[in-house]
């Protein structure tokens, strides 16, 4: 998973910041603006259609505060994964991550579930703005989600191949890290701005 | 410049002659923003001259080697603060411009109950400028006259001298109205309630200020309205500025600029619509035309046959007056036959004077009927066609696509001609 | 010549191998570095230089591709009613030439120079990874090939060997038809076909290759500079890369997310365009133009970056206000993101959002002013020597000053209503992008090319293409300025007589004909150069950037020794400044110069997209088994990026056995 030139010899270079972690702090920018895009969307939808749906008819906030908290405890973990790689502990790593990947698979189980009880309910891609919006951006997180969960699997499986070094692997795993945390903030915002704020008042 | 200078920038659509308060706000703008930028076009455009010809590399340069300074602050900062005044010249006139062209006036001259001759508005609207819904189809244009309950079909008639308010939509893709002589482009955006004003010579007032006319109010009233019937009654063309689809470029349409007694004329007449051919009423025709059609004979009550008939034309046209003709799909037919251009401004059927030519307008209705997708291609009244209204079973070949014959044709185009 | 050799990658610091030994990957298979064939050194090569070079050459291709569609168009367009082409043709060849235009020529050219020269530039070995530059090439080629697959469809049922079947039949639109902004609703399933269904697809691949490219020249520019070379010492070429490849991270999103809601629209029926479902078509002009400003930027500033080096070099002065030049760069970038509704001033935005949007949009052109200030500053008091490629960086601020005052015109609002959607519009941006973007570009080919290929320019060519190319560029499209105000709206395939535009019209195919022979001359000369020209040396022009320090062609390893900056204009120091300001290098420590090993594995991840693009396009059109045709593409992707991951970076060393 390293693909850099700068590697032993180059290390001359005007290094401010690992190649492979700046490169992510970039990605994650530009991925802000995908979900800044996808939000602001599903916004100004609920603002020009607010009769077409009432999805507090729907929403189970019991469920869905269950995943976010889910969520968060798994970057908890990753952080401690992070940490532990740090110091070449890779047994501890490897607890951390798997604790990690059986989150994130819980939290797409509850999306999974709430997807289809929504579906049930009438909420579909074709039943109107809301629904678009919805699904599109909610989709796009849980993708991101099954990407950092499968990242993470492929890194639990290379760590017992041996190769992994604690200098140059432990920057792969903040890497991994880094974008991990990242989906989680993008899910509290999402929690926040799209299901939390249609209570307000009518709790 | 020099060989540009010399053609004719008074045409048709040209945004240089124009007739109306906003056009003309908009050309001040663009030629102030004309001679802004010429200005520093003269300025910099020479010094870049000078510096490439006086420190160009001259043959055995001995001179030395060019100091190697990398710039020098104050004249960054003169310079920047030299371009943000010229940016000041054209930004206070445009915050104006955006202000006055946007919101629709309501003085005393365009409110429709005083000038409008006529007695039937409707509730409520003495106190409003004239009202025109522009809806735009794939490739056509709608004008309705909520006010005053009559719809045309691309050729559209305003007063002149006064404002009007254009409430523009589409029901299809997006389109642009664009009136280049009396108003820059506004676009129809399916799903948004856009709207514009537009208004063809300036108002008594504006015109005695412009011109510095002296003399009695009625003296005034005279040369206005003599300004108006001379320089604002006229033939006005626009086009769809957005594009729209195959056809883009034929959807053209005309605004007829015309005094407020032919305004009432022309909306009674369209009001009114048509009688059966021979002035028979509708009534009458219908019950001849159930019971033994045979004996409506004639070109006109050929025609009138087909349209109701074989053409199946009713199933999307309107015509007022005729109780069966009350198609929405397609253009209203109501006064067609005066029209000077059919098919959106496409085929054109008049003089340099704007007087119409029979033959020709017999010719353009028969080469439209014929070719309609020729004319505009994927336009709804061949598609629909195509769909298999009329005797159509086989796409694939052509020769089916002419559901009429040509005799029928020609008494169709006859009595088109005749709605009038 | 250096004489190189070379050893394996985990070398032991014990004894160099002298010897060229295959390596396996981790995958156990072989890896292509040592590979005899010509062919597969190109294929998977991870060489900046050979990607720049590659980039290149397929945006000339588009580069003619999209010249021959504008001819088309012209010709159409010579007489009044004429019937060359038929409406649909004429609406797919204008979609076509600025799609292509755009993102398959002038892109892609911009990128050409960026991957050639920003490493050199900057003293470094190569990108800061090497393998995701040559996935985005490649991904970029997969773009091309998706969103230009229709015209392929066409031409097979045109021959008769192919009809369209499902929800396009009858509708022959394989080609996208809706305009290079494809506006919503026309973008719909109701109104166009399978074209737009691979404009869609083509355009989410070349994203994909933009941001990945974009993001490798973010890291490259800021890690991987050579000791001394300070942010304010960099090339002005390269801050404008940097200035670009920001814009492209955060501007491509907007339209990424854009078109997937719209393939969302026409594939799933969700509403987020369509009017009947409680969507504004509005919103796509929106998200389209938060990207579309920023690329007008992301296409012009690469060009403000060549000009910046050919003027002072052939001035043989520093440029003028080199600090503000590279600030005003980065402002024009910033301040892109807040003008995109000036695109927008007739879609009736209201009057405070139209004031707004006109007063930024004329605040922008203050910043672009200064650039224009501070190049005619750098010629004040300097050498000036025309040479070819200073006669195109001539040529290209006398062009893009005529560009720049039309676009003044247009940022105020009022005015623009007379202008939006006329040729008033057209020959304002193909002055910005001919006048301005491609002059530049030719200016940079005649710069660089003798770097690039190590060859010098024969004869005097270049003027005839200069002369060919303004005087043709000018007469096609000054007279567009007239068009456009005399109510010629842009997008119409033909006019009736009697508008006053005949004339205009004629004069303007004309002046595109010869425009095009311009281009043809220069075809004619880049072949003449590259084949028989003399060798160039390392600094024909006497320039001032580190790139003219390596030989031309530069070797793989692009510098022998790492340099050691000392000043801006590091090259002009070293041979006219004092002692104190010269390139040093660095001493060799044994290892040799650690190489990236090449890959097959960036290529077909890459060249998946074109079975997901084609094969999704296809399924909507209703053509059966396409959605497992897409699946295999999505395999392939992920097959590409898991056995890339596994081989591991390998890599090799090289011995330059010479001086320095």
């Amino acid at each position: 998973m390293s693909d850099s030139a700068t590697h032993h010899e180059d290390g001359h270079k005007s290094l401010i910041i690992d190649n492979k972690k700046l490169l992510m702090w970039l990605f994650l920018g530009s991925d802000c603006m995908f979900f800044g895009t996808l939000i602001s969307t599903h916004l100004i939808y609920r603002k020009l259609n607010p009769e077409e749906f009432d999805p507090t008819s729907m929403f189970s906030l019991e469920l869905t505060s269950f995943s976010t908290f889910i969520l968060l405890m798994s970057s908890f973990l990753m952080a401690l994964a992070v940490s532990a790689m740090h110091k070449g502990q890779i047994k501890s790593f490897r607890r951390n991550t798997v604790g990690v990947i059986f989150f994130g698979l819980i939290f797409l189980a509850c999306q999974v579930y709430e997807f289809t009880e929504f579906a049930h309910l009438g909420l579909t891609l074709e039943s109107g703005t809301f629904g678009s919006t919805f699904y599109l951006m909610t989709g796009t997180h849980g993708v991101h989600v099954a990407i950092g969960v499968f990242w993470l699997i492929c890194m639990l499986f290379y760590s017992y191949t041996g190769k992994m070094d604690a200098h140059e692997s432990a920057v792969d795993v903040e890497v991994a890290g880094l974008y991990w945390h990242f989906v989680d903030i993008v899910w509290i915002i999402i929690f926040t701005v799209v299901y939390l704020i249609e209570f307000i008042g009518k709790v | 410049m020099v060989f540009l200078g010399g053609c004719d920038l008074n045409t048709k659509m040209s945004t240089f002659d124009t007739k109306g308060p906003i056009a003309e706000t908009q050309l001040d703008l663009f030629m102030l923003t004309v001679w802004v930028t010429t200005f520093i076009f003269i300025v910099v455009g020479g010094v870049f001259v000078v510096a490439i010809v006086k420190f160009r590399e001259r043959p055995n340069d001995d001179r030395p080697m060019p100091s190697q300074g990398h710039g020098n602050p104050l004249v960054e900062i003169g310079l920047i603060g030299a371009s943000v005044l010229l940016l000041v010249i054209i930004a206070v006139p445009t915050l104006q411009a955006i202000w006055y062209t946007h919101d629709t006036p309501t003085d005393e001259h365009s409110k429709l109950g005083n000038w409008y001759p006529g007695d039937d508005l409707a509730e409520g609207s003495e106190d409003e400028v004239l009202v025109i819904r522009v809806i735009g189809y794939q490739w056509w244009w709608e004008f309705e006259y909520p006010q005053l309950g009559i719809s045309t079909a691309n050729e559209m008639v305003i007063p002149a001298g006064k404002a009007v308010h254009l409430e523009l939509r589409s029901v299809d893709v997006i389109h642009s109205f664009w009136l280049p002589r009396i108003a820059g482009k506004v676009d129809l955006i399916p799903g948004r309630a856009n709207a514009m004003w537009i208004q063809a010579g300036d108002n008594i007032e504006a015109w005695t200020e412009k011109n510095g006319a002296k003399g009695s109010e009625l003296e005034l009233q005279a040369a206005y309205n003599k300004y108006l019937e001379e320089e604002i009654h006229d033939y006005y063309y626009g086009q769809c500025a957005e594009y729209c689809g195959d056809s883009h470029a034929r959807m053209l349409f005309r605004a007829t600029v015309v005094g407020d007694d032919d305004f009432a004329a022309w909306v009674d007449s369209e009001r009114v619509g048509h009688t059966a051919p021979d002035g028979m009423a509708w009534d009458e025709w219908y019950k001849i035309y159930d019971s033994k059609p045979e004996s409506l004979t004639g070109d006109l009550n050929e025609g009138a046959k087909v349209f109701m008939g074989r053409g199946k034309c009713i199933a999307c046209h309107s015509v007022e007056g005729n109780p069966r003709a009350l198609g929405v799909a397609g253009p209203n037919l109501t006064n067609v036959g005066e029209r000077l251009s059919i098919a959106a401004g496409w085929l054109n059927h008049h003089t340099e004077e704007d007087v119409l030519i029979e033959e020709e307008q017999y010719a353009n209705f028969v080469k439209w009927i014929k070719e309609t997708d020729v004319v505009k291609p994927g336009n709804l009244m061949w598609k629909a066609n195509g769909n298999g209204i009329g005797e159509l079973t086989d796409p694939d070949n052509p020769e089916q696509l002419k559901l009429l014959t040509d005799e029928e044709i020609h008494y169709l185009a006859r009595y088109l001609q005749s709605l009038k | 010549m250096s004489t190189v050799t070379e050893t394996p990658a985990p070398s032991t610091h014990t004894e160099d191998k002298h010897v060229l030994k295959p390596e396996r990957s981790n995958l156990g298979l072989m890896r292509p570095d040592h590979n005899k064939s010509v062919l597969i050194d190109w294929l998977t090569t991870v060489d900046h230089k050979k990607i720049g070079i590659m980039y290149g050459a397929i945006a000339l291709f588009f580069l003619l591709v999209g010249g021959v569609e504008a001819l088309i168009i012209r010709t159409q367009l010579a007489f009044p009613e004429n019937d060359l082409i038929s409406a649909q043709r004429y609406n797919q060849l204008f979609t076509m030439h600025g799609t292509t235009m755009i993102f398959l020529a002038i892109m892609p050219l911009n990128a050409a120079f960026f991957n050639f020269l920003v490493p050199l530039q900057i003293g470094a070995r190569d990108v800061a990874f090497p393998r995701i530059n040559s996935f985005s090439l490649w991904a970029f080629v997969a773009g091309a090939l998706v969103i230009n697959f229709g015209w392929v469809l066409q031409a097979v049922e045109v021959m008769g060997l192919f009809s369209a079947s499902g929800p396009t039949a009858g509708m022959n639109d394989f080609v996208p038809s809706m305009g290079w902004f494809g506006y919503a609703p026309i973008t719909g399933i109701e109104f166009t076909g399978a074209g737009t269904d691979f404009w869609i697809m083509g355009l989410q691949i070349l994203g994909v290759a933009s941001l990945s490219a974009a993001m490798n020249f973010v890291v490259t520019i800021i890690n991987m500079r050579a000791p001394g070379m300070k942010m304010m010492r960099l090339p002005v070429f390269t801050w404008m890369t940097l200035v670009v490849s920001l814009l492209i991270v955060f501007a491509f999103p907007a339209i990424t997310i854009a078109l997937a809601q719209l393939m969302f629209d026409r594939t799933f029926g969700t509403s987020f365009f369509v009017t009947a479902g409680g969507g504004q078509p509005i919103l796509w002009q929106h998200l389209f133009w938060i990207f579309g400003h920023p690329e007008v930027y992301i296409l012009v500033l690469p060009a403000m970056g060549i000009v910046s080096e050919v003027l002072p070099t052939f001035s043989k002065k520093p440029l003028f206000g080199y600090a503000i030049v590279v600030f005003s760069g980065a402002v024009i970038g910033f301040l892109g993101f807040a003008v995109w509704s000036h695109h927008m001033f007739t879609t009736g935005l209201g009057k405070v959002a139209t004031a707004a949007f006109s007063l930024l949009t004329m605040a922008i052109a203050v910043p672009t002013g200064v650039k224009i200030f501070n190049w005619v500053g750098t010629l004040w008091g300097g050498r000036v020597r025309f040479a070819p490629p200073m006669i195109f960086a001539l040529g290209f601020v006398w062009m893009f000053m005529m560009g720049g005052f039309s676009g003044i015109m247009h940022a105020s609002a009022p005015a623009d209503a007379q202008q939006q959607d006329s040729y008033f519009v057209i020959a304002h941006f193909h002055y910005v992008a001919i006048g301005g973007i491609f002059l530049a570009v030719v200016s940079g080919i005649y710069f660089w090319l003798p770097k690039i290929v190590g060859k010098m320019w024969k004869g005097k060519l270049s003027i005839w293409v200069a002369i060919f190319s303004t005087v043709g560029l000018n007469i096609t499209f000054f007279p567009m300025h007239f068009l456009g105000l005399l109510g010629m709206p842009r997008r119409t395939h033909t006019y009736l007589e009697g508008f006053g535009w005949e004339t205009y019209n004629l004069v303007c195919t004309i002046g595109s004909y010869i425009l095009a022979f311009g281009i043809f001359l220069l075809v004619v000369d880049i072949i003449r150069c590259v084949r028989s020209g003399e060798p160039a040396g390392n600094d024909p022009w006497d320039a001032r950037t580190l790139e003219w320090e390596t030989t031309s062609p530069p070797q793989v390893y692009n510098f022998g020794r790492t340099p050691v900056i000392a000043a801006r204009d590091a090259l002009w120091e070293h041979k006219h400044g004092p002692e104190n300001r010269r390139i040093t290098y660095e001493e060799d420590d044994g290892h040799g110069i650690h190489m990236p090993s090449q890959s097959w594995m960036p290529m077909i991840a890459s060249l998946g997209f074109v079975p997901l693009g084609l094969g999704l396009s296809l399924m909507q059109a209703g053509i059966p088994y396409m959605g497992y045709v897409a699946i295999f593409g999505l395999f392939m992707i992920a097959l590409g990026v898991a056995l890339w991951a596994i081989e591991g970076p390998g890599g090799y060393h090289l011995h330059p056995e010479e001086e320095k």
